[in-house]
This record gives structure tokens, sequence and C-alpha cells, in this order.
């Protein structure tokens, strides 16, 4: 390096005053337009229903399972965000891109802003000051700024180019937009499409011209060798030379090239908050203050109202999560409904109601919209929230199974606004008439069967022990059975088989009779609320008849209403699941079980698994009865739901093209295992028909865990293949 | 329009129905009591009719178990007034002429276009109600009726006949119409909204003393029907066993 040479470099490269002029100028337009999108759209957020509870400033990490519907500290979430966990989680590859472009386009955020300080403020300022210009932007640290944020525009570039490559070649369905629900007179979403090209391919010329400019630059300067530090500006610039362009063409393309490169970014900075480039603002906001509980313990609904039926019922957090979407396509891919065939895609009912909700508020987006011949559904104006916007089969074909909340990378939570807007129908009385009557029956004898509430301990019967009434003894365990497990046939005698376990065990456990009640976690989903609050006081007031120390239940879904709901309607006993209480009973050695030696598949239930955390227990379980378990490609938080949940099991499901069970035995089918092991009796109904309509049933055999552990703890076989 | 829609209660027939000491009645004791399935059908109806045209739906019934549930449910699915008729005892069995009677002498002080009620209940198989009534109020009457298209003066009614026909007659008003289904399936009521009619919602009271009390039907003998022996036979086994005896029955019948 030369003494006496200044490390540094022209601002502007060198253009005339006007220029500088027309620059600030257009800076100043960009930067109006910018905030008036800001500003517009924080507005609207504001403008959300702010539910009374003040539960929300309440934040701790969730060390253990019970805790799993804690909301996590704004320090973890900021991890969460700078490390694009949610974006990684589930698509390596997408995410390691995404990941390099956002720290790649922070780096070149902060080496732009870093100059404008110098240039624009320091400069300014002391001149205006002291008549003379101060600048740092020179010498070592103009070395260590071009060495440092270069690699912020390579990285900006290959996490950009993969992306871009991703978005034109790849086939996968998560970027299919064809919608799950069609509207009678047709859609298009080629302005989504155009939105989406716009969006990276724009970035993506914005780095190009960016590192051209400095190539040129540098190229034009003739190669100072300290510009050796600006390394991929310096090698682009040898590059070009290697292409012809010499020192004088260099500074003449620069000289046109820059404002391609400026006119683009300013563009787009502007262009941000009118487009799906929205989401670099509202995503990490969403993930700062998304509430993992929201899910697991449904929000009451609006203070004076029976659910959502118009805009100023959605909160501001719904509100950040429709702008947060960024059309990812992975609910959209791991959606059961979908799947199945269904008109639902919680892509499309996030993105059908950010476009109502912009509409309606005069928020313009440029593209990133979907365009009907004829106006409905979200695009017409004088539709009903429920009904029309969202029509009401896509709102009854979720199953709550949690999946697409689960996957999101940007933190939406889309199930509990499907049951606040699933509850408008409910008291709009517009629903299945077999959900009705199953409504009905629970209302007037307290479970969905229409038995009466006196046949609820019927399945005891036959049973060679008394069964403990724990109205009248105390016991340890209250077992909450539900209502499949005490009224379904095919589920009774799995019943009396966990009720032998437990009594050959010396486990003390009781259950209410006929004081059991529909614990109503599927009745609250489907938009039950008053009939649920009803149940809640019926079983309260059963279980202060009782006397017990914990519960333990045979369905997931009771297990979760009694874990995370019921603790604010006075409930405070724990709550486990029937397969924890066999994992206590193996590994406190009550029992000792044989080894089966079986080749097994297992099942998560949604509620035990993706809503409470509970995978390694009953793994456990099946390994401890020396089971082989063969995992299906889709387990653990990615487990397929069986169609039932969500008051699902209650409605018509034969205008499915493929049962999402059928689906999920299919998946099995080619693990080359004997056994389907299921924990949740809903499961244990699904795959029986499922196995059979696949025409299977002979060589997959569905069993509940409780089964392969009565075998293996008993002499006699209980299960026989 | 004005329309009244008679219901009354009924032992659920999901629950073990015994029958008491006396042998004269069911024992009510354990017994829950839910509406009439029929006339849930005719307020649905109503309320349908209140929905296209405009009128104004009464309901009332008799004292009885549970029925102030059944009243309020109606009141949040959109009756405009409910009418609790006491004077009877609620435990007891109300034959069909009696209740005839205690409705009539509520409807005689009522200005009303149509009284609508179930075709038949459980303990009305043979659907006298509505005639009764239709005689006691001397107004036409129509039963088993699977849908009501009204107007100002006239109704239309379509009833039920047999193979499988349907009959379109038009009654002057004010009627009576024994209703055998709805146009559409009773709609849901809501829980909260029924809480809601529970706060808000008021039964109005109305006592009923009939004059004569001793012509009414008496209830000698109330049983289940005693096993004749001679009924179907049950086929035990697996369902390879059953299905082979199944196969055996079929060709000693000659049928295949």
């Amino acid at each position: 390096m030369l003494v006496g040479v200044l490390e540094t470099r022209k601002i502007f490269g060198g253009e005339t005053e006007t220029a500088k002029m027309v620059f600030y100028l257009l800076a100043v337009v960009v930067l109006a337009i910018f905030f008036t999108g800001l500003v517009k759209r924080v507005i609207e957020y504001n403008h959300g229903r702010r539910p009374a509870s003040f539960s929300w400033l309440r934040r701790r990490d969730a060390r253990d399972i019970p805790e799993v519907s804690e909301r996590p500290k704004f320090a973890s979430s900021l991890v969460t965000i700078a490390a694009n966990k949610t974006v990684t989680k589930s698509r390596k590859k997408v995410g390691i891109s995404h990941l390099l472009l956002f720290w790649g386009f922070i780096g070149l955020f902060l080496a732009t802003s870093i100059l404008s300080l110098d240039y624009d403020i320091l400069g300014n300022a002391s001149r205006f000051i002291t008549g003379h210009t101060y600048s740092f932007f020179q010498g070592p640290f103009y070395l260590g700024y071009n060495a440092v944020f270069d690699l912020a525009g390579l990285a900006a570039l290959v996490g950009t180019v993969l992306l871009v490559y991703r978005r034109w070649f790849s086939r996968e369905i998560q970027l299919d937009y064809t919608r799950a629900q069609r509207p009678e007179g047709g859609y298009s979403r080629a302005k989504i499409v155009i939105g989406d090209q716009v969006f990276v391919v724009g970035l993506l010329l914005i780095l190009i011209t960016g590192i051209l400019i400095q190539g040129l630059r540098i190229d034009g300067e003739g190669f100072p060798s300290f510009e050796r530090w600006t390394w991929l500006g310096y090698l682009v610039g040898k590059g070009l030379v290697t292409l012809g362009v010499g020192s004088a063409g260099a500074r003449a393309i620069h000289a046109w090239l820059w404002w391609v490169h400026v006119g683009m970014a300013l563009a787009f900075v502007a262009y941000i908050p009118w487009s799906k480039a929205w989401h670099m603002l509202a995503s990490p906001t969403n993930l700062a203050v998304r509430d993992l509980a929201t899910t697991r313990r449904i929000p009451a609904p609006p203070e004076g109202k029976t659910g959502y039926d118009s805009i100023d019922d959605f909160t501001p957090r719904e509100l950040l999560g429709f702008d947060s979407c960024t059309k990812c396509g992975r609910c959209h891919a791991v959606c059961p409904a979908r799947t199945a065939g269904a008109p639902l895609s919680p892509r499309d009912f996030i993105l059908d109601l950010r476009q109502w909700v912009d509409r309606s508020r005069h928020i313009p987006l440029l593209l990133d919209t979907e365009t009907r011949p004829v106006a409905s559904g979200p695009l017409a104006g004088d539709g009903q929230l429920v009904g029309d916007v969202i029509v009401d089969k896509t709102l009854w074909s979720c199953t709550t199974c949690m999946a697409c909340v689960e996957i999101c990378p940007v933190g939406i939570e889309h199930v509990p606004t499907i049951v606040q807007l699933r509850r408008s129908l409910v008291d709009r009385g517009e629903m299945d008439p077999t959900l009705q009557s199953a409504l009905q029956n629970i209302a007037t004898q307290g479970n969905s069967f229409g038995k009466s509430a006196r046949m609820r301990a019927r399945w005891t019967k036959g049973l060679d022990f008394p069964i403990v009434d724990a109205r009248k003894e105390h016991v340890e365990y209250l077992w909450f059975l539900g209502d499949f497990a005490s009224f379904d046939e095919r589920l009774m005698s799995i019943s009396q088989t966990l009720a032998k376990v437990l009594n050959a065990s010396g486990v003390s456990f009781g259950i209410l009779f006929d004081d059991e009640r529909n614990a109503g976690n599927d009745v609250r989903r489907v938009g039950e609320e008053g009939l649920f609050e009803m149940l809640v006081e019926q079983n309260m007031e059963a279980f202060s008849k009782a006397s017990f120390d914990k519960i333990f239940t045979t369905d997931p879904h009771t297990f979760n209403t009694l874990r995370n709901e019921y603790p604010s309607f006075g409930l405070d006993k724990p709550v486990l699941h029937y397969s924890e209480l066999l994992a206590i009973l193996m590994f406190t050695e009550e029992v000792a079980p044989r080894s089966l030696g079986r080749r097994v598949t297992y099942h998560d239930p949604c509620y035990l698994g993706r809503y409470n955390r509970i995978f390694d227990t009953p793994r456990a379980v099946i390994a401890g009865l020396g089971c082989d378990l063969v995992e299906m490609p889709r387990h653990g938080a990615n487990s397929f739901c069986c169609g039932a949940g969500g008051g699902r099991i209650w409605m018509d499901d034969s205008y499915l093209e493929e049962r999402p069970s059928v689906n999920r035995i299919k998946e099995a089918q080619g693990l080359g295992v004997d056994y389907f092991v299921v924990a949740c009796p809903k499961d244990y109904a699904m795959f029986s028909d499922a196995v059979k309509t696949v025409g299977i049933e002979d060589s997959l055999k569905v069993i509940d865990i409780v089964e392969l552990f009565a075998e293996a703890t008993e002499a006699t076989e209980l299960v026989d293949v | 329009m004005r329309i009244v829609v008679a219901m009354r209660q009924l032992a659920d027939l999901v629950e073990e129905l015994e029958v008491n000491d006396e042998g004269t009645d069911i024992d009510r004791e354990f017994v829950k009591f839910v509406s009439n399935e029929w006339d849930e059908a005719a307020l649905e109806e109503a309320l349908t009719l209140k929905d296209e045209l405009g009128a104004t739906v009464t309901v009332v019934a008799l004292d009885e178990p549970d029925v102030d549930q059944t009243l309020y449910a109606a009141l949040a699915k959109g009756a405009d007034r409910v009418v609790k008729l006491t004077g009877n005892d609620p435990d007891t069995w109300v034959r069909s002429r009696e209740r005839a009677q205690r409705l009539a002498s509520f409807l005689a002080g009522e200005s009303f276009d149509l009284l609508l009620t179930g075709v038949q209940a459980a303990d009305d198989l043979d659907g006298q109600l509505a005639g009764i009534l239709g005689s006691l109020l001397e107004v036409p009457h129509a039963a088993v009726v699977v849908g009501v298209e009204g107007s100002d003066s006239k109704v239309r009614v379509i009833q039920e006949m047999g193979g499988g026909l349907l009959g379109v007659s038009e009654l002057d008003l004010p009627a009576v119409l024994g209703i055998q289904a709805a146009k559409q399936t009773p709609r849901y009521a809501p829980i909260s909204r029924i809480r809601q009619a529970m706060q808000t919602g008021e039964i109005s009271e109305h006592e009923v003393e009939l004059s004569d009390a001793s012509a009414q039907v008496k209830v000698r003998r109330l049983y289940p029907p005693e096993s004749t022996g001679a009924g179907a036979t049950m086929l035990k086994g697996s369902p390879k066993e059953v299905a082979a005896e199944i196969i055996e029955i079929i060709k000693s019948k000659g049928l295949v």
C-alpha cells in the first residue's frame, strides 16, 4: 500500500450536485411512501380488538412439558428470529438459503446505514457547524467495512439465487397456488405469481447491479491495491477486464448502472409496505408476539358476542399474522383437510382474510392479490365474514390438528381464528345435521352417542373385579374415560384391558360413573362455547364430589382440555395421559413385561404429540415392550391427523377424495410392520375403518398401546395377529 | 300471522323405561324428560313461517318435567312468547284428551291463525291431540302435514298420503295442523342463547282449571309386551360360522 494514499472512495461515485439533489429528492419521496404504508398498517393493527385480559404480558420460556403453552420470552424469540429457526425447522435447504439472504440483506442494510450516517449526517452536520467536512469512511475502517460487507453481499447473492432457482423450477405442492376451495365464477392468482417474481427477482437484480457497480468502480479507478480488501468488487472488476471492459468503459457503464441500482433499491423500499415484502417487518414481529397457548387454550369469544362476524373482531395479533404470511405454502402441504381434497387450505384461509381486511381498510396491495372475473368471497364488497368471505364448508373442514400452526415459519395461529369463525356458524345454527345431533346429545345426555348417562359405566360389566367409585372412596388416580372409550363397542374392550392392567399392577384408581360428561375439547373447537362451559361446570361439579390426587384420561382430546383449559375454570390437579401411566408402571418396575419382539409403527395423536409434546413417553413404552419401532415418514411433531379431531368425527366426510386416515394407513403400509400402534380411542376407530378400506386388515393390525402392554405383562395372549 | 305451537315433554327414550309399582304409568323418578320430536318439527315449521312471512310465534306447554328447558330453548330459537299452563300435576301422565282440553281452555282466550303441534308422540301414537284440539276449538284440522305455505287468510298444507304420494289442501284460518315433518331439520339452539334466554326471557304462566275432571280416560294397565318365545333365532359363532349357517338356511328354504 502506497504511503499518502487515503483509502476511501467517493460517495455517489462522483455524480454532479444536480444528480445528488435528484437522489435526495427521490429518497425523500421513497421514505414518505414507505412510512405512509408502515403507518397505515400499524394503525390498522391498532384498530384490532384487544382481549380484556393482560395475560399476554406474562412471558416465561417453557422448560417442561406442562409449560408447553407458555409464551416465549422476547430473548428466545429473538434467537428464533435471528437463527431463522422456524424457517429452517422443517426444510433445511430452503431455510439455509433464507438465512443467507436474511443476514446478507441485514448486512447490506447496515452498510448503507453506516454510509448514510457518515456522509449524510456526520458530513453535513460537521460542514454546517465547523465548515470542515468530517468523515470516518476512510483508512482501516473503510477497508474493514468493505471486506465485511462484501461477505454480506455474497451471502445475500447466494441465498437469493438459490431461492430464485427454487421458485422457478420446484414442482412442490406448497408452491402450487391452486385453491383448495374453488369459487364458482373462477379465479386467477397470476398477480400473486407476479408478486413473488417481482420480489425475489427484484432482490436479485438489486444485488447483481450492486456488485457490478462495485466492480466497475474499482475497474474504473484502475484497481488501487487497497481495494483488494473490497474482495468481491475487486474480483468482479478483474472479471470485467477479462470480458474486455477497460477503465474508461467501466466508468461510462458505472455512471448509468449506478442509477439503475439506486433506482431499483429506492423503488423496492417504497414497495415494501404494499407487497409481500412487508413480511420482512411483519413476520419477525409476529414471531416475537405469538402465543403458543392460543391453540391449546382457545380464547373466549369477543366480549358481548358469540364469535367473529366482523372485521373489528380480529385482534392486532391476528391482523399482523395475516400480513406475515409469505405464501410459503407449508401449511397447505401438511393440512389433512387439503390433502383429503376438502375445500380448506390454511394458506388460502389466511390469504383470503388478508385480502378482505386490506380491501375493507383501503390498504392497497399492488400485486400479491387474487383476482376473480366475478367478484365473490373476499373480493366482494357486501359479503358476510362467515359464509361469504370464508365459506361454511371451509371452516367445517378443519380437524384442528394444529399441523399448520406447528409448521408455520412466521408464527401464524390459524386454528383459534377458525374456531372463532365457527362460533358464528354455531350461533346461527348452521351446521351438519349429524353434528347438530351430536351436540344435542351432549347437551341432554352428556355424551355424543346419545346414550343414557347411566350407561356410561356399562363397559365395566364382565370385569371380575369392581371399579372404584371415586365419589365414594379416595383414589390416587381419577380415570376420565371420555365418550369413545365408554360407549363405542370396539373401544369398551380396550377400556377393560386398561382396567385389568391397572388392577393387576395395584394402581389405586376410580371413575365418576354417570357423573362424567364429555370433557368438551372438541365441543369447544366446533365453536359451541356455551355447551363447553356447561360441560366444564358439570365436570367440575363431578370432580368436587370425588376424592382423588391426579387425573388420567384415555382420550388425548380430553387430556388437552383438562390439562390446558380446565385450570382457568378451577381444576388444580395434575392431568396425565394413560400412556404416561403405562410408562410410570414400567419404569417404576411395578410390572415386568416380557419382550414381544414385534415390528410396529406408532401414530402420534395430534392432541398428545403436537399439542402437548408427549412424543417420547409412548415410544419408551413401545421400546420397553421389546418392540421394534419403525417410524412413518410423518411422525412426532409432523404427525398426520386421522381426520377425527375438532368435531370432524361428528360430521359427514363422504365428500372427501381420500380420508386422511386412509392416506395415513397407506403411509404405514410400506413400512413392513405388522402393527399400527395408537394411543387414542378416536384413532383406533378411524384407523380400524381405514385398514378395511385399504383392504389390508389382515396384514396391518391396528392396536392400542395398552393391548400391547397387556399382552407383554399377562401370561395369556390377548392379541392375535 | 299469529302462530301457536303446542309442545309436550316425554320421557327420553334412550333411557330404560320402567313401569311403576301400580302398573299404570312409567316410573318417572329417574327418567330424563325431553320435548317430543314431532313438536320440535312443529316449532321449526312455525319459525320457518315466521322467517318467510313474518309472524308471531307463541309456544305453549303443560307443566311437565324439564318443560322450562324446552320453553327457553324455544325462545332461543326465535319464539316470541312462551307460556306454561299450570294446574295439572307435573308428575302424572296427562292423556291426549285432557291435554287437548287444557290447551283449548287457554286457546279460547287467545286469538290465533294457526295452531301447530306434533302429529304424534310416544304416548300419542294414534295422533289424537291435533284432532281433538280441532274439534274442541271448532276449527279445520289436518294431520301428517309435511309442509305449510301460508297467506293471511288461508294456508296450503302438504300432507303425506299412502303409496308415496303427497296431497295439497287449502284450509281456512284459523286451523290446527298435526306436523309430521318440517321443511327443514329443526334448528339448533346454541347453549349460550338458551342461557341468555334463561336470564332475560320470561315464561308466562297461565293456570287452567278443568271443570269436569271425571270424564278422563283411566289407565288400567301399562306393561311391556310379554315375550312369546317364538322370536328370532340369534346365530352365534365366528363370522365364518355365522355365514355358513346363513347359507345353510337359505339352501334349506330352497332360495338358491
